[in-house]
């Protein structure tokens, strides 16, 4: 079976070419930048030069017509923005939908989540090719391998969005997912002033302070990069310990599968109990700086 | 100017039930508009309101999508008229089968801006922007954190994983935007009163071709917890919950 591999960063070539080799006997891998233009991870590489004053996306019609003429029966897509929109058209001229954030695979089907978590659905491309979006993490510690015959494939230049400015943002202060414990705020968090106690309990438990959609979009009090949840993180640390969060599914489910949920919530009707191994009822406030003195 | 925002109307995840064999019950859970598309909806009444367009709002499901309450909820929101497209077959529809359906409509709306929210409630896929842009032949810019306008040109930021980049694309496109561009207002009674003045044009969508389709939707076996629950109010509780967080993390 042949797989096409198409990603933006070098860490989602290696992967993914790494988890084609488990879906398949042929892998090929679509690089659109020098990042991933990586020697001995997939049996094809196909190098497409897009502009730097151009738009990633405007390799769409290139990735296209190249899939029309390979026909490969799998492609597995980096879940970014850009790699999403190329995929996205590429599955419109093929016909078929992109199954996305795929947790497993199996032949032209995937399982993805259904609600952020309220169940996995299970979705199975119509047609004679299957686009699935997926992190390499689903794929479990497997190594890339292959023999690398690369092929530059001409750009066709599609200037119908015109790129004006490009500038990197802030890198991310932490990386959460690599984190051992977690610590998440939520909108219990009245004062910004208060996180500096998820932060000082972060320092007692060897935990990194994340948090609730909220607390990076209504008021700004976090670097967006640190949100759980659906379309943000998904973690699964030793310890998690959710304060102030009142334990939305959309939450939750980035943390589920956690070996210890810890909440700390004034309401206690708070559904984040009902999920959590240990909790505790109180005013964060007066709680947390006890806590963080007896820990 | 038209300006067409894309919803879609969902059950409410709130009043989802899980049944015994882990098959979801949605027979308790009403109609609402998928979260972030309220964002998109509030982001295409403040553009229609600076250019003095005209915002309509187009969503295609089941008739189970044609709600009163929730018809009225989307028109308090600065929008104009609201069409839904209908047909039984409509249930789970995938992101290309949407695009189909919605395409029409949209083509015969004269839209100058087609705006999608940043993915559905369901199942995030964040697709049918792209595959109605390619339906429609128009071009697309997604993950956009705000819109301005340059002459006949649209100029939009977008937010990518590691970059932030300004483009221009020229006009009918379709823009989906991210759910920070906007926050949903508040709707007042007053607003509420008046949308039940508001057109809502109900159309038979034709049958579409899917591009996936859906095998099974069962909920995960929860991981069992301990719910042990301390009250700070309790002497001695504080420091049982400490015991319980330093063995957690030891």
């Amino acid at each position: 079976m042949s797989i096409f591999v198409i990603a933006e960063t070098e860490k989602g070539a290696r992967g993914l070419c790494a988890g084609a080799r488990t879906l398949g006997n042929e892998v090929a891998l679509v690089s659109l930048s020098e990042a991933t233009r990586i020697a001995g991870i997939a049996d094809a590489v196909y190098a497409i030069t897009v502009p730097v004053d151009a738009l990633v996306e405007s390799a769409a019609a290139t990735v296209s017509e190249l899939i029309d003429t390979k026909a490969p029966e799998v492609v597995l897509v980096e879940p970014t923005r850009r790699m999403k929109v190329i995929a996205g058209k590429v599955a419109s001229k093929q016909g078929v939908s992109v199954i996305t954030d795929a947790k497993s695979i199996e032949g032209a089907a995937a399982t993805s989540l259904f609600f952020g978590g309220i169940a996995n659905r299970k979705t199975k491309s119509v047609g004679d090719i299957a686009i699935f979006t997926a992190t390499p993490s689903i794929f479990g510690d497997v190594q890339p391998s292959g023999s690398d015959v690369v092929e530059e494939i001409a750009y066709i230049a599609d200037d119908t969005v015109k790129l004006r400015s490009r500038e990197a943002l802030p890198p991310a202060g932490v990386d959460l997912t690599v984190a051992k414990n977690i610590i998440a705020a939520g909108r219990g968090f009245t004062d910004e002033a208060d996180l500096q106690m998820a932060h000082d309990l972060a320092a007692k438990m060897d935990a990194e302070v994340g948090c609730t959609r909220p607390l990076t979009e209504a008021v700004n009090w976090m670097p967006r990069e640190t949100y759980i949840g659906v379309s943000g993180l998904m973690l699964s640390p030793e310890v998690y310990v959710g304060i102030g969060v009142s334990g939305q599914m959309q939450h939750m489910v980035g943390v589920n599968t956690a070996k210890t949920i810890i909440a700390i919530n004034k309401d206690n009707n708070a559904p984040i109990f009902e999920q959590a191994d240990y909790g505790l009822v109180g005013d964060l406030k007066t709680v947390l700086p006890e806590i963080i003195a007896k820990l | 100017m038209n300006i067409v925002t894309v919803a879609k109307i969902v059950c409410d995840d709130q009043d989802i039930q899980i049944a015994s064999d882990r098959t979801l019950d949605y027979s308790k859970a009403r109609p609402t508009v998928s979260t972030y598309d309220l964002n998109a909806i509030e982001a295409g009444s403040l553009v229609a309101a600076e250019k003095g367009a005209t915002h309509i709002v187009v969503s295609a499901g089941t008739p189970s999508i044609d709600d009163t309450k929730n018809n009225k909820n989307i028109l308090a929101r600065g929008v104009d008229s609201l069409t839904l497209i209908m047909n039984d077959d409509y249930a789970d529809l995938d992101a290309k089968a949407t695009a189909e359906a919605l395409a029409p409509t949209v083509k015969d709306l004269a839209a100058d801006v087609v705006i999608c929210g940043d993915g559905s409630a369901d199942i995030y896929a964040q697709q049918v922007d792209v595959q109605l842009a390619e339906a429609l032949g128009l071009p697309v810019v997604t993950a956009v954190s705000k819109i301005s306008f340059e002459g006949s040109a649209l100029v939009a930021e977008r937010i990518l994983e590691a970059e932030k980049e300004v483009v221009e694309i020229a006009l009918p496109a379709v823009v989906s935007v991210v759910p920070d561009i906007a926050l949903p207002r508040i709707c007042g009674m007053r607003d509420i009163m008046q949308a039940g003045k508001k057109p809502v044009t109900k159309i038979d969508g034709a049958t579409v071709v899917r591009g996936a389709e859906v095998m099974e939707t069962l909920a995960p076996e929860p991981a069992p917890r301990k719910k042990m629950l301390f009250d700070a109010g309790t002497d001695g509780d504080i420091d049982k919950f400490v015991a319980a967080v330093a063995e957690a993390i030891r």
